[in-house]
């Protein structure tokens, strides 16, 4: 795909949902000054991309929008349904165009049919107010830009002119620009002025790596090209559109830059992730480096270097406190708000709720909790399932929330909040809740539990079947949830994160489900344990105990091995076993003793016998991807200082 | 060599990029007196047409970029002269 696409998919779709947020908390407090400000900007910077590519009405349609947006900042039109349901519906139409622009790199067809709708909603409220909106656009173009029109208005009678004024950074040359180069690709240059700002420096003065000039020239090629040009450093560059004006250059529009609220400029600013994907990883590796440390001291001391061990082992101490704040800068700059993908929720349920006939409120809270970006971005789907499911199966209809004396309008909750180093996120509805009493039924049914473990099992752990693979209980398929995918594949998502999904409910009153998932990635305290000539990685947290067990010791039950261990019985399995390798490349250990890991699986404690143990190391798990994410056994993959990757190994899914 | 002296002229010649600066503010500093021949660059950083609006040492020859010898070029004699 085209960068500048990308860019500019990723840009609008931001644009368009603080337009979304924007317009919404207008039409709750329509007096927001604020809102109605973040509103023009955004269609306002949004117009200014899309005019970098040629996407048919899309740039006339948001220039009608900022026009409305810059007349109710004005105060000639009022705030309120009026303006903001058309508004509403261009933020729409972009919206569902974005997709397309990302495959096609143009504005598909089918959207294109719907622009004169949304340019009737837009002039329906222009309309009334035509002759302000003529007078708003006459503004005087500035001296400069006059100045230049003079320099070639006898020779040049181009229609259409760009006056340029580029007043470079004076540190522009270590960002590696090239003033004069860049302004050359215009392709219609008709005047290029080059002057040095400083009058004569001395040469005391001059640093031949600080950019003085201020460039002056006059384009007859597009504004779009201009601005496409200089996208990167629109603060550096003022663009006057002078309009076949050579007999009136008063009437004219100006664009571009200085614009009235440059200089509210955010201050963030935008970095590939993966750069500082790398930085993690560095960090990473610096943590598994720093423990080489340990040794050299050991070596050090059994030398007889006493205070040379010493040495090493308090520096080996200070770069862990130095490498430990790193590693927790850098994973901070992973960190965004979770409102990155709630905000997606409010117009998806307005939508399918109107699809259904159900009349609901969807209440979104703690939005500004944050999360690791890939946690936050992988949340979307499991999030939206879970929403479709309350909007579908939870939320009754009308008539039945009547019968039952419940409000007409349903509620769907989205609420996030931060417990430790967990965020939990909750997704809720007042709807008719799940029978736990059919679950067991139907669970009874598919023999996933006997009848004994039936009438044992508590309602609440009952509920959970509804994640097991294929459990549906909803008896007829709507095209919204259901259709093959049900809560399993929300659950497996969830775990794939290293989280864990829950369910409550109780019959009338609603579900909810409970979503509880790490903050980020953090460092997990790994054993690196061989077996068949491999390493794998388990997590300490896993591992009760570690074992020599004579062999000995060892008793055969039934088809399988078990040994007595603090006067209990612990089922014995061989890690090999389990990974299913060739018994040849296994060591037959059937003399000394085996190297047993105590690991809990479920309630139980068991002995997993593997042939050595490597070493301990902190490390970063990251969960599998893409082809690998359904291997059983399998938690994530972990770098190790080497550059290896080690496998890390789920120890409760591999015992069962 | 993308900035060197030849026969008591200063040249530049190939692709001159910002790290040419300083080499080609050495001799302007040094000899006030020479020119600068262009012809032989086929391109000329921003920095480096700084360093002779500065300096304002005669300029010798064109450049193979035909947009910097129709446009820039006059304008960068015109600002030169005037100064002088």
């Amino acid at each position: 795909m085209d960068e500048l696409i990308a860019q500019f998919t990723i840009e609008a779709r931001e644009l368009v949902q603080q337009a979304s947020e924007d317009l919404l908390s207008l039409e709750a407090d329509p007096g927001k000054r604020e809102s109605l400000e973040s509103a023009f900007r955004a269609i306002h910077t949004l117009k200014g991309s899309a005019g970098l590519f040629d996407f048919g009405p899309m740039q006339g349609i948001l220039h009608q929008a900022e026009d409305l947006l810059a007349q109710a900042r004005e105060g000639q039109i009022l705030v309120g349904a009026g303006l903001i349901d058309p508004l509403r519906a261009v933020i729409e139409w972009i919206d569902d165009s974005i997709e397309g622009i990302m495959q096609t790199g143009r504005l598909s067809e089918v959207q294109e049919m719907q622009a004169p709708r949304l340019r009737g909603l837009l002039t329906g409220e222009m309309a009334e107010h035509e002759t302000s909106q003529i007078a708003g656009m006459l503004k005087t173009i500035p001296d400069w830009a006059l100045a230049l029109h003079r320099l070639v208005a006898e020779t040049d009678r181009s229609p259409s002119l760009i006056a340029i004024r580029y007043d470079p950074h004076p540190e522009c040359f270590f960002n590696g620009d090239d003033p004069l180069e860049t302004i050359s690709r215009l392709t219609d240059l008709r005047y290029l002025g080059v002057s040095v700002k400083v009058p004569t420096p001395s040469p005391q003065d001059y640093d031949p790596f600080r950019c003085d000039l201020l460039i002056e020239a006059l384009s007859a090629g597009s504004l779009a090209e201009a601005q496409a040009l200089f996208r990167l450093i629109p603060d550096q560059v003022t663009l006057v559109h002078l309009r076949a004006s050579v007999g009136d250059p008063d009437v004219a529009e100006v664009q571009g830059s200085p614009d009235p609220l440059a200089g509210r400029r955010s201050t963030t600013m935008r970095v590939d992730p993966s750069r500082i994907d790398k930085l993690l990883e560095i960090a990473g590796e610096l943590i598994t480096e720093k423990d080489g440390l340990i040794p050299l001291a050991h070596e050090a001391r059994s030398q007889g270097s006493g205070d040379l061990a010493r040495r090493i082992l308090s520096s080996h101490f200070e770069i862990e406190r130095l490498v430990g704040s790193l590693y927790g800068a850098v994973t901070q700059a992973r960190m965004i708000p979770l409102e990155r993908t709630f905000r997606r929720f409010p117009r998806l349920v307005r939508e399918t709720s109107a699809k259904l006939g159900k009349s609901l409120d969807l209440i979104i809270e703690g939005e500004t909790v944050e999360a690791d970006r890939e946690i936050v971005d992988s949340l979307f789907e499991p999030l939206l399932h879970l929403v479709r499911n309350c909007l579908d199966h939870g939320i009754e209809d009308e008539a039945e929330r009547l019968r039952v004396s419940k409000p007409v309008r349903g509620r769907i909750w989205l609420s996030a909040r931060q417990r430790g180093d967990q965020i939990e996120i909750k997704v809720a509805d007042d709807g008719r809740g799940i029978d736990a009493q059919r679950i067991r039924t139907t669970a009874l049914e598919r023999g996933l539990i006997s009848e004994m473990q039936a009438s044992a099992l508590p309602d609440e752990e009952v509920l959970q079947f509804v994640f097991a693979p294929g459990f549906s209980t909803a008896s007829q398929v709507s095209d919204l949830s259901g259709r093959g995918v049900g809560l399993d594949a929300v659950q497996s998502s969830v775990k794939r994160l290293g989280g864990t999904l829950e369910l409550q409910s109780a019959v009338e009153t609603g579900s909810s489900f409970t979503i509880r998932l790490p903050i980020t990635f953090s460092l997990t305290q790994l054993l690196v344990v061989e077996v068949g000539g491999e390493r794998y990685g388990i997590p300490i947290s896993d591992i009760i105990e570690t074992h020599k067990v004579p062999t000995c010791d060892i008793q055969c039950v039934r088809a399988g091995r078990a040994f007595i261990l603090r006067n209990r019985t612990i089922p014995l399995l061989h890690l090999g076993e389990l990974l299913q390798m060739r018994p040849s490349s296994l060591a037959s250990g059937t003399s000394g003793n085996l190297t047993v890991l105590i690991v809990r699986s479920g309630e139980e404690a068991v002995g997993v016998v593997v042939e050595a143990i490597a070493e301990r190391s902190e490390t970063l798990t990251r969960p599998l991807s893409r082809l690998l994410q359904n291997v059983p056994g399998i938690a994530g993959t972990a770098l190790m200082g080497d550059g290896k990757v080690l496998l890390v190994l789920d120890m409760e899914e591999l015992a069962q | 060599m993308t900035v060197c002296l030849e026969n008591q002229t200063i040249v530049l010649s190939g692709t001159c990029g910002v790290e040419d600066v300083e080499a080609l503010v050495n001799y302007l500093e040094d000899r006030s007196d020479l020119s600068v021949d262009i012809s032989a660059a086929t391109s000329v950083h921003t920095a480096l047409w700084q360093a002779l609006m500065v300096f304002k040492p005669r300029i010798i020859g064109s450049t193979m970029s035909s947009l910097i010898a129709s446009k820039l070029l006059p304008a960068l004699k015109a600002y030169i002269d005037k100064d002088r």
